[in-house]
């Protein structure tokens, strides 16, 4: 308590709330209070009021997040019974949600998850390792709405929620429909799931039935149901039935529920009156504070090891690992001494740059899990993980079912128990099937715990070309709108490795873009090769990847080599030198470099892969406008995909950006160049029209 | 045989003349002496007529193109007739190939075009903005290059190659006629348009202002006013004398002058007359100021100021000191016609040891006149006041005229400039004196 939030929440209590020198009084007014302050935003509360009355949770008690996203805590929930089991910990996870949230994708995708064969078949690799299922709670405090939907009868079909047990595994979730009205029976039911979770027979379910008599917020008015209903269910009130039965079973009197009532009644209007003081319980004061939220939005640390007291379970040293040995057999840049290019098959490519950080910190760090579709045996779709599979035992490195709102939200409840994940969403477009779990999870628990809780992930995405519509999207923008995410894209080996280290060795949520256009790419730039061994490129640098002098190009991700081959053709054609620019990273990013270059050209293109509106490449050139406005020649111009879908790769020359694209923007918009012939039309009055037909 | 028609050198320092404008075009039938095209140098103009009759076969240049002299321009012959010949070798800039007559004939094109929304409302990057800024590049001389006509960076470098900036005194105005509200005192686009409503009224009727481009002559004279203003030290004395005899003089000069077969011989004839007289005897004046040493003359060239169409020029008397006054008159007269019609030789245009200028007949009393450097120099000739002064303790009206000498206090001090005036005040006053000399 001392050492929490530095003592904030208990010196309040100290200081204002006689505990009679009793540590469990102190203890109880303590847990009130930090509660009831962060209910009503008071910086005195257990996340200094940035969690919010939605979100109470107290992690030393292993009270994890409440959350305002109905159902979004059952893949956080599987993430922490993930943590369990991966690491050998003792323990179980209750998973507490609402008959409402059963209709929820990722509650029904984490009971799957939770339920896999492979949990109880393949992770033990034959008594290597424990082979039991994970402990798991599924708590249904079944209330009968969600809302106002009345759940069984109206918006769900399964009649009773334990039925669903049914439908994930052979146990059928050791599903249990229990009287919650009895306390004794709820302890009883508790009891026995706690037994068959420690015994390694996970997951449970349990079908609380119970009942809201309040209404679900202050706006209802129970219009869904009738003063009936309501009265019966205050009828059979279960804290007056227990009491009852209490008494009447000789184990308490009445005189002494009326000393514990009267207790809380005046502990909580105490402890209510503090809370909603505003000199004893203030609220955060941003004018005099600024920066209160801004240092907490990332943790920014660096942790090699987020539990350096154990060794790493692996299933063979470094050395010996295949991929490691075929990795250290080829030539880590593009071309050879003499200039000539490295055949493919002995290229270092930026799937080797991306798997050495990563096999490394298998090594390092005992926490980290890796998992998503097809991740073990295929190596990962576009084999970043190729031969990883001999060296990673299955409880750190596994395939996940096509789940992706349980993968990205699993891998927030692992890391909020401790422990560093990568996942992988195969194609950036599943990023809509987790956006709750990256958008709303992943983003905001930093912050919203006032910084109590680490979010080390990386969500490994692959932006894919060739597919079509729903397989070739750069979603940069999306990732980078959302505040408390870090979004990086490499185009380079050596800078797929290094930004991978420092990815791996933060302590941040990372969305990781990859492109499968240039997967198999060499090193061009670095004249040694990529380094072997560590190293780390900081997230937010840019790296000017050609030198100019006229013309600056900013690029983000794949597109970097379209723009090399619009500046030499710029420099042969028209004499004209540019600067190309690889962002590199998205958030954080330093504009220094750009500023730098802008002030020397004049001139400035923002080219990426993303459908042109709204995108990186709008918000950058925006930004530029701004910083470096008196020293523009022209317009900072955006050259992005069209607003289209992706057609089919036989078309995506009149999709994607193009080295003619870029030169026709300069051309039209920047600086006319003699004698050039523009194929794109990057004319206001396009604009305009194409605007005006939502393209 | 096709005869070609090149451009003339006119006069040894011509290097390049401008096509002004071509009276003919190909496959117009000329004769001998027609004016073919006209052409300009910095200070004069000239026609150039046809020196056989025939059909024009080929033209090779444009109008507003600088020819090097003796070059190419066009071809007259027979129909049909061969000029392959002349056509001019793609050799340096001076003279494009054939094959890229084409391409430079676009660009000329284009230049046209952008001149022409110039003077519509232009916009301008802020880059090449702060560039004109910090150079003085004069933005009105600027031909954009940008889209949709914006000027941009490399158009204000052009200017600044080119040397066409803009005077401090002249960015002061406009600073100060625009308040900057913006960040730092920034002149923002509102500011500019808190222009007075009257103003807008006015502009209603009639546009505010017209831009017309600068002839050569006038950015020469421009050029050289303000490189002698700003790089001499100069100052001016003013004094004035009796011109009772000389204007007797004149009345009967002009009397006799058909009788003895005589020039009209004009005051300022006689003013000329008597300062490349005077000047034998002040060396500083009649010199050469040339940074490190003073270049003394030992004739008398005097430079005669005149106001032409085309702006001022300088066309100078050689050898003034030995001309007798008829003889002065008589040269002076010539080259002033000269420069009026714009067929002066340029290199009568230079050379000239000392100047005369004279606002006399335009009611000036007094002012400052330039000197042209490296001159030490210049005498301007003032109108003739009645004036009073005491004779006898009687007071008596005279016709009293005015010198203003602005001469370079590099080259020589005030004392010795005194001087000068005073004996040309007295040469003037003495006429009849200095003519038996």
């Amino acid at each position: 308590m001392k050492e929490f939030l530095d003592g904030s929440v208990l010196s309040v209590v100290e200081k204002h709330m006689n505990a009679n020198g009793n540590i469990k009084e102190l203890a109880i007014n303590f847990l009130l209070y930090g509660a009831l302050a962060e209910i009503f935003a008071r910086k005195t509360g257990f996340n200094r009021g940035l969690g919010g009355s939605m979100h109470a949770f107290f992690i030393p008690f292993g009270l994890m997040p409440n959350n305002a996203i109905v159902g979004a805590s059952g893949p956080i929930a599987l993430g922490a019974a993930l943590y369990k089991r991966s690491n050998h910990k003792k323990g179980i996870i209750v998973s507490n949600f609402g008959d409402g949230a059963t209709g929820r994708g990722p509650v029904l995708e984490s009971m799957n998850f939770a339920s896999m064969d492979q949990i109880t078949k393949l992770w033990g690799m034959d008594g290597k390792y424990e082979d039991g299922g994970l402990p798991i709670l599924f708590n249904v405090f079944n209330n009968h709405y969600g809302m106002g939907g009345q759940t069984r009868g109206e918006t769900m079909g399964y009649d009773m929620v334990a039925r669903l047990g049914a439908g994930f595994n052979p146990s059928q979730m050791h599903a249990e429909r229990v009287n919650g009205y009895d306390p004794l029976a709820v302890i009883d039911a508790v009891t026995r799931k706690k037994k068959l979770l420690l015994e390694g027979k996970g997951p449970a379910l349990l079908d609380v039935v119970t009942y809201r008599v309040s209404g679900h917020s202050p706006s209802d008015s129970s219009t869904y149901r009738t003063a009936e209903e309501i009265e019966a269910w205050k009828n059979a009130d279960p804290i007056l039935a227990y009491k009852t039965k209490l008494i009447m079973g000789g184990v308490a009197t009445e005189a002494e529920f009326d000393a514990i009532k009267e207790d809380i009644v005046k502990r909580m209007t105490e402890i209510m009156k503090l809370a909603i003081n505003d000199e004893i319980s203030p609220r955060m004061d941003l004018n005099k504070e600024p920066d209160a939220i801004s240092s907490i939005m990332f943790s920014n640390q660096k942790v090699k090891s987020m539990d350096p007291t154990r060794e790493a379970d692996m299933l063979m040293p470094k050395e010996e690992c295949p991929r490691v040995k075929e990795i250290k057999g080829k030539v880590r840049k593009s071309k050879d001494a003499n200039g000539k290019p490295v055949s493919k098959m002995k290229m270092y490519n930026i799937c080797d740059g991306l798997f050495e950080p990563i096999i490394d910190k298998f090594y390092e760090d005992p926490t980290l899990i890796a998992y998503g579709e097809d991740n073990r045996d295929w190596g990962g779709a576009f084999g970043v993980y190729k031969k990883m599979t001999e060296a990673v035992p299955y409880h750190r490195f596994f395939n996940s079912p096509i789940s992706e709102s349980a993968i990205v939200g699993s891998a927030v409840g692992y890391a909020m128990c401790g422990g560093r994940a990568i996942v992988e969403l195969m194609y950036a477009d599943f990023i809509g099937c987790a956006g709750d779990e990256i958008f709303n999870q992943m983003a905001k628990w930093q912050a919203m715990s006032a910084g109590i809780l680490k979010m080390p992930i990386i969500l490994r995405v692959s932006v894919g070309s060739k597919y079509g519509a729903q397989h070739s999207q750069d979603w940069t923008a999306l990732c980078a709108h959302i505040p408390g995410l870090k979004v990086v894209f490499p185009s380079t080996p050596s800078d797929a490795k290094g930004l991978m280290t420092s990815a791996l060795e933060g302590t941040d949520p990372v969305v990781f873009f990859e492109s499968q256009r240039i997967y198999g790419i060499g090193e061009d730039f670095l004249e040694n090769g990529v380094p072997e061994g560590h190293y780390e490129i900081p997230f937010g640098e840019p790296d000017i990847k050609r030198k100019g002098s006229d013309v600056t190009i900013v690029t983000i991700g794949a597109v970097l080599y379209r723009a090399l081959e619009a500046a030499k053709i710029l420099e042969e054609k028209y004499g004209v030198s540019a600067e190309v620019i690889d962002t590199r990273s998205i958030v954080p990013f330093n504009y220094e470099k750009v500023i730098e270059s802008v002030k020397k050209t004049g001139k400035v293109l923002f080219v990426g892969d993303a459908c042109e509106r709204g995108s990186v490449m709008r918000d950058m050139a925006s930004n530029i406008t701004e910083m470096c406005f008196d020293y523009l020649d022209g317009p900072a111009v955006v050259v992005g995909s069209r607003n289209w879908i992706t057609p089919a790769f036989e078309l995506e020359k009149s999709f994607f950006p193009q080295p003619d694209w870029i030169i026709d923007a300069l051309h039209e918009k920047i600086m006319p160049l003699p004698g050039h012939v523009p194929t794109a039309n990057f004319t206001d009055i396009e604009k305009i029209d194409r605007s005006k037909k939502g393209l | 045989m096709a005869t070609v028609v090149i451009m003339p050198r006119q006069g040894q320092s011509v290097e390049s003349c401008v096509i002004t404008s071509f009276q003919k075009k190909v496959g117009d039938t000329v004769e001998k002496g027609e004016v073919l095209f006209s052409y300009e140098t910095d200070k004069s103009s000239f026609d150039e007529p046809a020196p056989v009759s025939g059909k024009i076969l080929a033209i090779f240049r444009e109008e507003g193109d600088d020819v090097p002299c003796l070059e190419n321009v066009l071809v007259i012959g027979n129909e049909g007739e061969d000029f392959s010949q002349f056509v001019p070798k793609a050799e340096g800039d001076s003279a494009p190939a054939p094959a890229q007559e084409e391409k430079v004939e676009v660009k000329e094109e284009k230049v046209e075009q952008v001149v022409a929304t110039n003077e519509s409302a232009t916009s301008i990057s802020p880059r090449a903005r702060m560039l004109a800024d910090k150079t003085g590049a004069d933005l009105l001389k600027a031909i954009p290059t940008g889209p949709d006509g914006r000027i941009i960076e490399r158009d204000v470098q052009r200017l600044v190659d080119m040397g066409l900036t803009v005077s401090p005194a002249a960015k002061g105005e406009y600073a100060q006629a625009v308040e900057g509200t913006g960040i730092n005192g920034k002149v923002v686009l509102s500011d500019l348009s808190k222009a007075p409503e009257v103003q807008a009224v006015a502009t209603q009727v009639a546009p505010e202002y017209e831009d017309v481009k600068l002839p050569n002559v006038r950015k020469v004279i421009a050029k050289s006013m303000h490189a002698s203003l700003s790089t001499m030290a100069q100052l001016t004395l003013n004094a004035s004398f009796d011109a009772t005899k000389l204007m007797a003089m004149r009345a009967s000069l002009k009397a006799g002058a058909e009788a003895l077969g005589l020039n009209n011989i004009t005051l300022n004839d006689m003013v000329l007359y008597a300062v490349s007289r005077v000047l034998k005897n002040h060396k500083d004046l009649n010199a050469h100021y040339l940074d490190d040493k003073m270049r003394y003359f030992s004739n008398v060239h005097l430079g005669v100021a005149v106001d032409t169409d085309r702006g001022l020029l300088v066309p100078t008397v050689f050898n003034a000191d030995k001309l007798s006054l008829n003889e002065m008159s008589i040269a002076a007269k010539a080259v002033i016609k000269d420069a009026q019609s714009g067929k002066i030789n340029p290199d009568l245009l230079k050379g000239a040891s000392f100047t005369v200028t004279n606002l006399g007949s335009l009611g000036v009393e007094s002012f400052t006149p330039v000197i042209n450097p490296p001159q030490t120099g210049i005498l301007g000739v003032c109108t003739i006041t009645r004036r009073v002064k005491q004779v006898n303790g009687v007071d008596v009206f005279y016709p009293a005229m005015g010198l203003s000498l602005t001469f370079d206090h590099r080259a020589l001090d005030g004392a010795p400039a005194a001087r000068f005036l005073k004996d040309v005040c007295f040469a003037l006053e003495n006429f009849d004196l200095l003519l038996t000399k």
